[in-house]
């Protein structure tokens, strides 16, 4: 039996946000010049309060603080991103998180005042890649032009290139979808990711 | 289009690979949002119906302040608050006889004799799996044999890693099979090579609970050193009342059913507290509080406890002693929690002011009899609602000087005592520093990280290991991994709700987790089909909380909409839920499946409580609010209507089911005419003879619980849906049998183990071919079904 805990978890978001640690500007990666400094600090939130507090829900479904702080890791923040409708890659993530070493990933967190200027920042992001891209993106795999592509090379694919899947992402991805042959019909396989 | 063509075909394929990846990407983030949310929404409604449990508390603590000397509503309450038999030894071996019971030659099940043996308890394993059931003849065998073995054995089971190489722990398994069978399965049945600790609540909410009782007190039988119960809050007849049991052993064993309740009674009694691992590991169900003191925990006379609802019997009560004593009880009963009662302050008050009056007051208004007053105050006193920390010191305090010193003391010592063991059976930790009352549960505690430490350095612990909350991953350390939740039952709230664990311990005391799903009716369903069908269930269940709130609702609503324009913007939609509901759920996030449209961002309520209607034919013509009220009160009423009912057969007369509604309303405040009484009565009333059978009238109104109804809708569901698939057309017993192969991970390709072959050959279409049909797509079953083998690094 696990029943809700009363415990005074409620009263802490309501509490000011203490000053943000994090100062998320970087500084320019020499490698690439072309990128401009992001610094949310700079950036006009444009949302409605009703939509803040839409935002502050989903947020608060990912805290994983023991005692509710309102806080989630770097590593989360993608998923939240991705949760409220967003389409970032990981790249567009770790831009706005500031390219933090690997190993902050799991042990920096950001609060909800930090988070908000980030998910602003995505979402106007131009190039979220719609539907009919994704579509073309699983034609290009689609040799026999008969709607189907392979499951071992679509496998094989989102597992070595790009921003590379693990087994197990793939393992989800794919679930159910190929037929007997190792083929899926890709349509079918859109409408199970979008009406996921 | 174009965006791909210009590209040359590494650069398309690249681009498209992206693209994929992070759609994916965001698919799978949606996907845990929604796993996040379903989650919540059970983990609030299993709140929400702990609630129900102290409205129950609140509401026969109500029934003891205002009793009133009518004639019929006295034989109710002393229904309601009969007293337990009090019997020498030798006369319940008497009652609980079994030598007359005659078992019939077209019994196909297992016979036991005893002293039984590892054959005989493998056969009641594999008996159970092909749904056959005990005969009643040898369940009290076997009960009784549990009983006497039970009696000697001491409060806190000490086992030692010395000579076995591991020790399987398992947590809560709720009546539910399957896991069981997954577990002895995966791990072995248990023997002299393979020791086992169970850590109660073996029964309620599962259908089999009988059926996982059978099998654990038989193995204890034949490995008495290697098997090993703990107590559960759930081996409480009262509980089993509310929860299930007590309903399922009526329905399998209509004739012998009340003496083989009252021996589990017994036996639960009899249950040890605790099991201690090579004095370095504590295993006990609920936990621990501030003031758990092992070495008394040692001492109790344990079997005093029957239930965590009634404090214990006084060992020799004579009248005059239990009548001065029952007024320290009445004073124990003084310190109610004060937060205790979310929804109902009224009878809140009520309570309250009952602390106020004095004994004198409380006698004057009612001329009875000494005996009667005696009556009353012994059932008050069994009716100490609950036990909190905080209640314990006032009451230490409250106790007058000039009390007979023995009687105080003994009350003192009992009343400890019986603090110590709800704290071990029904408390759960928390984040914080501290140790408060546990009011969701009203009974146990809250421990914070600083008092498991102070309590291992005491007792010279290194883990505790309990169980009692539900975990998604089936266990979940805490306290800087000095506490680990083990919780075996999988798909709890509903199928693919959460995984099952079980431990296996080496002599370096190092947890070695196995978690699993007892899969049977999800094969075949990928992780996304699983978290769809878990969401549809919480979302019905929610929708209909939010229905049976209109009343309330729709107050709240028309506060905010002052002008009545029937519109209500979400975030005021949001915020009034919460208020009346207390469920603390996300609702922004849910508001697209729980709101079918909105126009410019708002919503028309009244459009939206007519689509959340359900509907209920039968019940048409009674009004809503009370509809509203008989449904938010109905476990309270079902558990009632069972405390009544005290033959235990299923029926209770139409005059003690109209004084129980009455008795209802005025505690609610709420007006319940005769009339409408009379409806709902004829209405159920089939056969007209002026017994309501109580399973049908919470039927009629749907008044059952309806998450495990819709648990076993969506399980028969599956069930249709994956007709198609060879091996599910076969009845359960044959699916099952397949099972197990499909347990392995996929890295491991199964052979068939012997077990389920010799199941197999009882029920032949079960050729192999769907096992290795199955084996080939390990892809859609691994999410399932694989077992993960995790081996957590020392500290």
């Amino acid at each position: 039996m696990a029943p809700k805990k009363i415990e005074p978890k409620k009263p802490e978001p309501k509490k000011p946000e203490p000053k943000k640690e994090e100062a998320p500007a970087p500084a320019p990666v020499p490698e690439t010049p072309k990128e401009p400094e992001l610094d949310l600090k700079s950036i006009l939130l444009e949302f409605t309060a009703d939509q803040i507090e839409e935002f502050k829900d989903a947020f608060t479904l990912f805290d994983e603080t023991p005692t509710g702080e309102m806080k989630i890791s770097y590593a989360q923040c993608g998923d939240v991103l991705r949760a409220l409708g967003h389409n970032p890659t990981n790249a567009d993530v770790l831009t706005v998180l500031g390219k933090p070493k690997a190993e902050d990933m799991n042990t920096k967190y950001l609060d909800f005042e930090t988070f908000l200027p980030m998910l602003q920042h995505i979402s106007r992001a131009k190039n979220q890649g719609t539907f009919e891209d994704f579509v073309e993106g699983l034609r290009v795999f689609d040799k026999e032009g008969n709607g189907t592509v392979m499951g071992a090379e679509l496998r094989h694919v989102l597992a070595t290139l790009g921003e590379k899947m693990t087994e197990d992402e793939v393992d989800r991805l794919m679930a159910g979808q190929e037929d007997a042959n190792g083929c899926i019909n890709y349509t079918s396989f859109i409408k199970h990711i979008l009406s996921g | 289009m174009s965006s791909f063509s210009c590209l040359s075909a590494a650069a398309r394929t690249m681009k498209a690979a992206v693209l994929i990846q992070r759609w994916y990407r965001q698919y799978a983030a949606r996907m845990e949002m929604r796993r996040r949310y379903t989650w919540n929404i059970f983990q609030s409604m299993e709140y929400a119906d702990l609630q129900d449990q102290i409205k129950l508390y609140n509401f026969l603590g109500y029934l003891m302040d205002n009793f009133t000397p009518s004639s019929s509503e006295r034989n109710l309450i002393s229904h309601i608050f009969r007293e337990n038999e009090v019997c020498r030894d030798a006369e319940w071996e008497r009652y609980f006889s079994y030598t007359n019971i005659d078992v019939p030659d077209i019994y196909s099940g297992p016979r036991l004799t005893f002293p039984l043996d590892m054959d005989q308890a493998a056969d009641l394993v594999e008996a159970f799996k092909n749904k056959q059931q005990l005969h009643s003849r040898y369940v009290l065998q076997l009960l009784l044999e549990t009983w006497k073995l039970l009696r000697v054995l001491p409060n806190i089971n000490r086992v030692s890693t010395c000579h076995s190489k591991e020790i399987t722990i398992c947590g809560d398994l709720h009546g539910q099979l399957e896991d069981l069978l997954l577990i002895f399965y995966k791990n072995g049945m248990p023997s002299l090579e393979k020791p086992y600790v169970f850590n109660g609540d073996y029964v309620d909410r599962g259908k089999d609970s009988m059926e996982i009782l059978l099998i654990l007190f038989a193995f204890l039988l034949v490995f008495p050193g290697d098997v090993y119960l703990n107590r559960g809050n759930h081996e409480d007849h009262i509980i089993n009342l509310r929860y299930g049991f007590t309903k399922e052993v009526l329905n399998k064993y209509k004739l012998h059913g009340k003496r083989i309740l009252k021996l589990l009674q017994k036996i639960f009694s009899w249950l040890p507290l605790v099991t201690v691992i090579d004095q370095r590991v504590l295993i006990v169900h609920g936990g621990i509080s501030d003031t758990t003191d092992l070495a008394l925990i040692a001492r109790v006379d344990r079997h005093r406890y029957v239930s965590s609802l009634r404090p214990p019997k006084k060992k020799t009560p004579s009248r005059t002693n239990v009548y001065a004593d029952s007024e320290r009880y009445v004073e124990m009963i003084i310190c109610k929690n004060r937060g205790g009662s979310l929804t109902f302050p009224k009878p809140f008050d009520a309570r309250e002011s009952f602390q106020r009056r004095s004994l004198q007051d409380f006698s004057s208004t009612v001329a009875r009899t000494l005996e009667e007053e005696f009556e009353v105050r012994r059932r008050q006193a069994e009716f100490s609602l609950s036990s909190f920390s905080k209640s314990h010191r006032i009451l230490s305090s409250a106790l007058s000087s000039d009390s007979e010193p023995e009687s105080s003391e003994f009350t003192d010592t009992g009343n400890d005592e019986w603090k110590q063991i709800l704290d071990l059976l029904w408390s759960d930790p928390m984040s914080h520093k501290g140790c408060i009352p546990n009011e969701v549960r009203g009974g146990g505690c809250y421990w914070g990280p600083d008092v498991t430490e102070d309590f291992l350095n005491r007792h010279s612990l290194q883990l505790i290991i309990r169980s009692h909350e539900c975990k998604q991953d089936g266990y979940e350390f805490c306290h800087n991994r000095k506490v680990l939740t083990i919780f075996s039952a999988s798909n709890y709230y509903e199928v693919g709700s959460n995984r099952g664990a079980f431990i296996r311990l080496g002599p370096d005391l190092v947890p070695y987790f196995v978690q699993y799903q007892a899969t049977r009716m999800t094969r075949g369903l990928s992780f996304p089909q699983n978290v769809k069908r878990t969401e549809h269930t919480a979302l019905k269940v929610l929708r209909e909380q939010l229905f049976v709130h209109k009343s309330d609702l729709l107050s709240a609503f028309q506060e905010i909409d002052k002008e009545n324009t029937g519109l209500i913007c979400l975030n005021d939609w949001a915020s009034a839920i919460e208020r009346v509901l207390h469920l603390d759920l996300p609702w922004r996030v849910l508001h697209p499946q729980l709101v079918s449209s909105t126009t410019d961002g708002k919503l028309d309520y009244h459009g939206w409580f007519r689509d959340l209607a359900l509907k209920k034919p039968s019940s048409e013509h009674i009004e809503q609010t009370m509809l509203e009220t008989l449904y938010r009160h109905r476990s309270t009423l079902e558990t009632i209507f069972r405390i009544v009912d005290t033959d235990n057969s299923g029926l209770i007369t139409f005059e003690d089911f109209r004084q129980t509604l009455k008795l209802l309303s005025a505690y609610l405040k709420m007006e319940i005419s005769d009339e409408v009484i009379n409806e709902l009565v004829i209405s159920t009333d089939t056969n007209n003879d002026g017994s309501i059978d109580i399973d049908e009238f919470m039927e009629a109104f749907r008044l059952v619980d309806k998450s495990r109804l819709e648990r076993g809708k969506s399980l028969l569901k599956l069930m249709q849906d994956n007709q198609s698939l060879p091996q599910e057309t076969e009845t359960p017993r044959t699916v099952y049998s397949t099972a197990p192969q499909t347990s392995q991970c996929p890295a491991s390709q199964p052979a068939d183990p012997p077990a389920s072959n010799t199941a197999d050959s009882a029920c032949s279409q079960t050729a192999n071919p769907p096992v290795s049909q199955t084996a080939d797509s390990p892809g859609s079953q691994t999410e399932d079904l694989c077992h993960i083998s995790v081996v957590v690094p020392p500290q």
